[in-house]
């Protein structure tokens, strides 16, 4: 193999696939990347085993063929090479030999044979989807995700495949985060997939705002996003995942509305001196008055008031206020609708209307 | 002043004096010599032979065919140790204890009651003497380190008060390996660098130790000076609660390991609720009759001081165990991990099972038997079916 490129060129697809090499592997060759060059098309792939990215540029080649490089100094060499720089990747035998000008680099290679690919997989469910729409339901719902959580189940995104529509869940089991998108494809059962926790960011970077289209493969292990410059394929999590319809509260009589940035903005200044560890920050509303206060262990103190819309009793609420934050940061409208049942039930965060996205917290003792 | 008690030879002793024939013969308590045992403890007439602590009991028979081989009786020295235990809370509440047999004390608090650290170290001394019939070595210095140091030095029976300004003088002429941190692989290499004793590391510059052993050197040069700033942890925070039972008569019928897990899990979760402290993790403690020792553990979702979902992981960890083959048990015990205050667990499960019910049952349990004496209300399967 030899090619003759530009650093940007080259460089793109390796920082879009490069996020999914682990730094410290299992097998050595998970440290490295395959490189495929077929004379119109150059393919970069990555993989750790449970995800494996694939991004492709045109390139027409000297000599086609392919390669395994080590991964992160290729990316790092790229990186720091002058701007617009002209490089050169030509394979040596077991050597690969990259050249810039003056700089030269060896790098070792390893079997191309050995570098574990997704076979094919059946996929009975597929549909195709707008990137930005894809792109939209992740980044509104993938914040709330669970990390390392022994219920292995709560550490990924749960996806599920309606009736004309695509639902998108995550929770760590403190606060849950839901969004819908309507589509055109029907469906008479109820699917639900769980992609791992690091599959959802990697594909959260990979995806654009664009409105190109982007074909969903599902299979029974796996799920498979491609468009035409990239490839996604994540394995599932096999488990069940918990019945988020039972913990959104229905009956909420305490509503009250409020400015998002306003209240974004009070919260973020409270929280200075709420508990650094668990984040305790309490909500006492009465008449269009929501005063937040929090406190901390060396006894220091913050108060703030704004007004909002709530015409109900008086009540006393407390919150993780990073739940809320996050939250609130994920919700589009100017204006945030707060729903209450009693201070130790959920509390429901949502755009007054419309939204196609609803956030559950669940309440702190204080 | 800090107080360093250490008893000689205590699992050995203490089985001397239960049974004075063996009194002047090597004696060494362990597993057995048959099986794979090692030893435990070895008096001062078998470490003549060069037995000692951990090596195996097989091993130790062929140093010395005398030797008076007797099983591990670890209630025994438990209840003995609690008894120089409360010996040591006479002279003052500042006890942390190191194992059964050994304990440092703060009795700085002490003085005007008792006397000086000198009258209180001979006093405790002459306690456990007197009242319970072992002998103790005593170790006084201004730190931990150093009379800890002190009272292995004239073992058994020893008696040693090191003034202060006087550590170095105390310390210098001994080996590197008297200093905490310092094992064999160690020693060897500070060997390499003509460090041999206290005083080669003392009179070393801290700098080149550090350079050279990292924070190893710069640690055992402080210690070489006689500095030791940690001071008497009387109330060390508990790290798991548990209680556990050994039978008279090894036991292999699941279901009365069952009832008798039972009655422990009742004991384990009701402490924890006392203390208000929740576990994440639940640990099956199972002792076979070959002696050997079996532990299993679960960590639970979410911290919990109910008794019923403790016991049931308790109880799926035994089954699990006796799901391959049977085995005829000694000891079962059950223990209580991960802890934390139940008051740091304010945020609130969106997926809660519904755990009142349960939760108000034990607090009326506990309430029940706070009022009537222990036990008086528990689960009827531990009740023996002949009341």
């Amino acid at each position: 193999m030899k090619l003759t490129t530009l650093r940007e060129t080259l460089l793109n697809p390796l920082t879009m696939v490069i996020g999914v090499v682990e730094r410290r592997q299992t097998l050595p060759i998970l440290a490295n990347i395959l490189i495929q060059a077929d004379g119109k098309k150059l393919t970069v792939t990555a993989t750790d085993l449970e995800v494996e990215l694939k991004a492709s540029i045109d390139m027409v080649v000297d000599e086609p063929g392919e390669v395994t490089l080590p991964a992160r100094k290729l990316v790092d060499i790229c990186r720091t090479l002058p701007a617009e720089a002209q490089l050169t990747l030509k394979i040596n035998g077991e050597k690969a030999l990259l050249t810039s000008g003056r700089s030269r680099f060896t790098l070792s290679t390893l079997p191309v044979k050995d570098f574990p690919v997704v076979d094919k997989f059946k996929s009975p469910t597929e549909l195709n989807l707008k990137q930005s729409d894809l792109k939209q339901l992740i980044d509104s719902t993938q914040f709330a995700m669970a990390q390392q959580d022994v219920r292995y189940y709560l550490n990924g995104l749960m996806l599920e495949i309606q009736d004309k529509q695509l639902v998108s869940v995550a929770t760590d089991g403190h606060r849950l985060s839901y969004c819908h998108l309507d589509t055109t494809i029907a469906s008479d059962s109820v699917q639900q997939i769980i992609i791992p926790r690091k599959g959802v960011q990697e594909l959260s970077k990979l995806l654009s705002t664009d409105d190109e289209m982007v074909n969903v493969k599902i299979g029974s292990n796996h799920i498979a996003i491609i468009s035409p410059a990239l490839s996604f394929i994540s394995k599932l999590i096999d488990g069940k995942f918990p019945d988020y319809d039972r913990v959104l509260p229905k009956k909420t009589e305490i509503k009250l509305l409020a400015n998002k940035d306003t209240l974004s903005a009070a919260l973020t200044r409270t929280s200075i001196l709420s508990n650094e560890k668990y984040r305790g920050i309490r909500f006492s509303l009465s008449t269009n008055k929501l005063s937040i206060q929090a406190h901390n262990p060396e006894k220091e103190e913050a108060e703030e008031e704004i007004e909002i819309q709530y015409t109900g009793d008086d009540i006393e609420i407390g919150f993780n206020v990073n739940y809320l934050l996050e939250a609130l940061a994920a919700i589009e409208d100017e204006n945030v609708q707060i729903s209450m049942v009693d201070s130790s039930s959920s509390c429901l965060l949502q755009q007054p209307k419309n939204g196609n996205c609803k956030y559950v917290i669940m309440p702190m003792r204080l | 002043m800090i107080v360093h008690v250490d008893m000689d030879a205590f699992y050995a002793s203490v089985e001397v004096r239960d049974n004075p024939t063996l009194k002047g013969k090597p004696v060494a308590v362990g597993g057995s010599p048959q099986g794979r045992g090692v030893i435990c403890a070895a008096n001062y007439e078998a470490r003549k032979f060069g037995i000692h602590s951990a090596m195996p009991s097989a091993h130790a028979i062929r140093l010395c065919k005398n030797l008076v081989f007797l099983p591990v009786n670890m209630q025994k020295y438990i209840d003995v140790s609690s008894k120089i235990r409360d010996i040591f809370y006479r002279y003052t509440p500042e006890v942390e204890p190191l194992s059964l047999d050994e304990a440092f004390l703060d009795v700085d608090g002490s003085k005007k009651l008792f006397g000086s650290a000198i009258e209180i170290g001979h006093a405790i001394k002459n306690d456990i003497q007197n009242e319970l019939n072992l002998t103790a070595s005593v170790g006084i210095a201004q730190n931990k380190y150093v009379a800890k140091v002190a009272s292995d030095i004239n073992k058994p029976n020893g008696f040693l008060y090191i003034e202060p300004g006087k550590e170095s003088q105390f310390l210098d002429p001994l080996p590197i390996n008297r200093l905490w941190g310092i094992g064999k692989a160690s020693e060897k290499r500070f060997h390499e660098f003509s460090l041999n004793s206290i005083k080669d590391i003392r009179q070393s510059n801290v700098q080149d130790l550090e350079t050279e052993f990292g924070k190893q050197g710069r640690k055992v040069w402080y210690l070489a000076n006689g500095i030791d700033t940690r001071s008497v942890e009387s109330e060390r925070k508990a790290k798991s609660i548990s209680h556990e039972t050994t039978f008279s008569q090894d036991i292999s019928d699941i279901h009365a390991l069952t009832a008798i897990l039972i009655n422990l899990t009742e004991s384990v979760a009701s402490r924890l609720r006392h203390k208000q402290i929740k576990c994440r993790t639940v640990i099956l403690k199972l002792r076979l009759a070959d002696f050997s020792r079996v532990t299993r553990s679960r960590t639970l979702l979410e911290a919990t001081d109910i008794t019923s979902e403790i016991w049931n992981t308790a109880k799926s960890l035994l089954q699990q165990f006796y799901q391959s083959e049977n085995h005829s048990l000694r000891l079962i015990g059950v223990g209580a991990g991960g802890l934390k205050k139940t008051s740091e667990q304010n945020q609130k499960d969106l997926f809660a099972e519904e755990t009142s019910s349960m939760t108000n049952i034990d607090k009326v349990t506990d309430k029940i038997n706070a009022k009537y004496g222990d036990k008086i209300i528990h689960r009827a399967r531990t009740t023996p079916k002949n009341n």
